[in-house]
């Protein structure tokens, strides 16, 4: 799962940066002057971004109109195809399905896990802190075959236990068809609950003091302190945490590509494990482009989607009426 | 004897129930908190001792106790043998890739984030809307477009190719925008102009001292992001002494399940172990830079 660090940020600071001290018609003249040498220094990541993004992204699109057999435009064709292609569709499903229990479970275990690192209660908050983060530094496809062998039962001992014991008929199976989606979220959980509670954690050290101070004089406890203050302050980098868990969900390609080469699990249970077989494969790079204009829009709307659904749902007032009631 | 509030309110003063209960709670959080401190360091510890069992010690011992005789010494040269030594390219070629793309990454952005920040120009609001607006397009969606135009280039299969796109981290420029715009205050770069500098070497000289700690951030987040791609390089490369280590392992993990293949789990796993050490063992130290540039994105948008 390629994750990267940003995403879809609310506001953008786009601030006025006129250059102070000099004024008049010299001023006009170096400003100019330095526009030039802005433009300037914006320029190689321009032009690398027209060749190997901009371009990309045209061209698949432009891809995605032709047809596969004779490569001339065929309008809406692979779209038609993609979308009566029943595997393409349930593996989006299925991504939906993975991410509503996956992502859940995840980001509230990282909001506990936060909140209880910045508790009194918690003794060593830097060694836990650090301990779970410490998955962000390997590599999706170590993690899936480190997993891999653990939840192979010639692997690993231990999944026959409860057959030992006689609970169970055989050893557990987590690499089977019936159970590799789970599978597979315990592994994307292990990658990355820390990342989401490391982002969260900064977000928690950032509310101001004299808020939680004044929550104390007045004798809040420390639960009713990290329900009701800290956790609608930090609630903007809780969405953050989530867009970007729905933007990694529907990317999942490492861990299933690796439990399938280990225990052959599926070659089609996540949408860019198709585009990859439509692609190379197959060799329909038609189809395959017009599959990930799919994902890519399906992803930008499920985002867009989030957003409205937690404005609407949530009074935009929240976190400042905490703060009002504490601070008064 | 007179009793100020703050006293009244220290857990001495509420009597042993308050001590108690806080120590109650104390213990509780300690003991979730290592719960899962034990699911997180379960399999690097299970790579730890796999890495030191041969194939018959991995299928016939127990699964988390160390083997009687550890088989380190013939696991390594197993690793480093196998197929011509091809690991030893893998583990060369993910460094290239990775520190090459992180220093020109953190380059290219730095430049373009220091050029929209501290200078106006025609297009500076396009540029910018142009950067934000890409961090939305999921990056796996390009992949095939990509190797599909590389291959027209002649890209495909060379450390260029692979490079070249990881390069574009728009991220990257966001980010040091926002952190130019804070960093480096428009007053000194003035007296350094009326001084007679030219603006790169206003901002080699005077700014970039003081961009330093978000060039670091930035070169760590492009450099653990190359060194854990899988897709981009899956895609662009077929000669296997161009492989990184993610793809050079998944070939190998791949031919476990073809017949009459030798099965060299002991050489996976010990390979994997290999692959995350030098991480690991830094990242107590490089934590606080890449904690730091992860939660930018939610922070400025607080």
């Amino acid at each position: 799962m390629a994750v990267q660090a940003g995403g879809a940020t609310a506001s953008l600071p786009i601030r006025a940066m006129a250059p102070g001290g000099v004024t008049g018609p010299k001023r006009r003249r170096l400003r100019v002057a330095h526009g030039r040498s802005g433009l300037m220094m914006t320029s190689p990541f321009l032009a690398l971004f027209a060749v190997f993004f901009a371009g990309p992204l045209i061209y698949s699109i432009v891809l995605s109109l032709r047809s596969p057999l004779t490569g001339a435009y065929s309008g809406l064709l692979n779209y038609r195809s993609a979308f009566s292609n029943a595997s393409f569709w349930s593996a989006i499903v299925r991504m939906g399905y993975f991410g509503l229990i996956q992502v859940t479970v995840m980001i509230g275990l990282a909001i506990v896990l936060a909140l209880l690192l910045d508790s009194p209660y918690c003794r060593g908050r830097k060694v836990f802190a650090l301990v779970y983060f410490l998955p962000y530094a390997v590599p999706g496809v170590i993690a899936a075959i480190m997993w891999g062998f653990l939840l192979e039962p010639d692997l690993d001992s231990a999944l026959g236990l409860p057959h030992s014991l006689g609970l169970t008929s055989g050893p557990i199976q987590p690499l089977s068809y019936r159970l590799v989606l789970y599978a597979i979220m315990l592994i994307v959980t292990w990658e990355w609950t820390g990342y989401n509670m490391t982002i969260l954690l900064t977000s928690l050290t950032n509310v101001p003091h004299q808020v939680l101070e004044a929550a104390k004089v007045d004798g809040a406890s420390e639960l009713s302190i990290a329900t009701r203050i800290k956790l609608p302050l930090v609630r903007r980098t809780i969405i953050f945490t989530v867009v970007l868990s729905i933007i990694g969900t529907l990317q999942l390609f490492n861990e299933p590509v690796i439990l399938n080469e280990i225990a052959t699990t599926g070659n089609s249970l996540t949408p860019n494990q198709i585009i990859y077989n439509t692609a190379f494969v197959f060799g329909n790079e038609q189809l395959a482009a017009a599959q990930s204009v799919i994902l890519a829009a399906v992803t930008i709307v499920a985002t867009v989607a989030f957003y409205g659904l937690v404005r609407r749902r949530m009074n935009p007032l929240a976190a400042p009426r905490a703060t009002r009631a504490v601070a008064k | 004897m007179s009793v100020n509030a703050a006293q009244l309110r220290s857990p001495a003063f509420r009597g042993s129930r308050g001590v108690l209960a806080r120590r109650a709670k104390t213990t509780v959080t300690t003991a979730f908190l290592v719960l899962v401190a034990v699911y997180v360091l379960i399999p690097i510890y299970w790579l730890v001792v796999a890495s030191s069992k041969n194939t018959s010690q991995l299928f016939n011992t127990q699964t988390f106790l160390p083997p009687l005789h550890v088989s380190w010494a013939s696991n390594f040269k197993g690793l480093f043998t196998f197929e011509d030594g091809d690991f030893r390219w893998w583990l060369l070629n993910s460094f290239i890739y990775a520190s090459v793309t992180a220093t020109l990454a953190a380059a290219v952005s730095t430049l373009c984030g220091y050029g929209l920040a501290k200078y106006r120009f025609r297009g500076r609001r396009m540029v910018f809307a142009l950067v934000v607006g890409s961090l939305m397009v999921p990056a796996t969606a390009l992949v095939v477009p990509l190797f599909l135009l590389e291959h027209f280039m002649g890209l495909t299969n060379t450390y260029q190719g692979v490079i070249l796109p990881l390069i574009v981290y728009p991220f990257g420029v966001y980010f040091m925008s926002i952190f130019c715009a804070d960093a480096v205050p428009d007053g000194l770069l003035d007296s350094s102009r009326v001084d007679g500098a030219g603006e790169l070497r206003t901002l080699w000289q005077i700014s970039r001292p003081l961009l330093m700690p978000g060039i670091v951030t930035l070169f760590l987040l492009s450099f653990i992001g190359t060194w854990n791609n899988y897709f981009l390089p899956l895609v662009l490369l077929g000669t296997e002494s161009r492989f990184p280590l993610t793809v050079g392992l998944s070939a190998w993990v791949s031919s476990l399940s073809s017949v009459g293949a030798q099965p060299i789990y002991p050489e996976i796993i010990l390979g994997s172990f290999v692959s995350v050490l030098p991480m690991l063992v830094l990242f107590p130290f490089l934590q606080r830079y890449v904690a730091r540039g992860l939660s930018f994105g939610a922070i400025s948008g607080e």
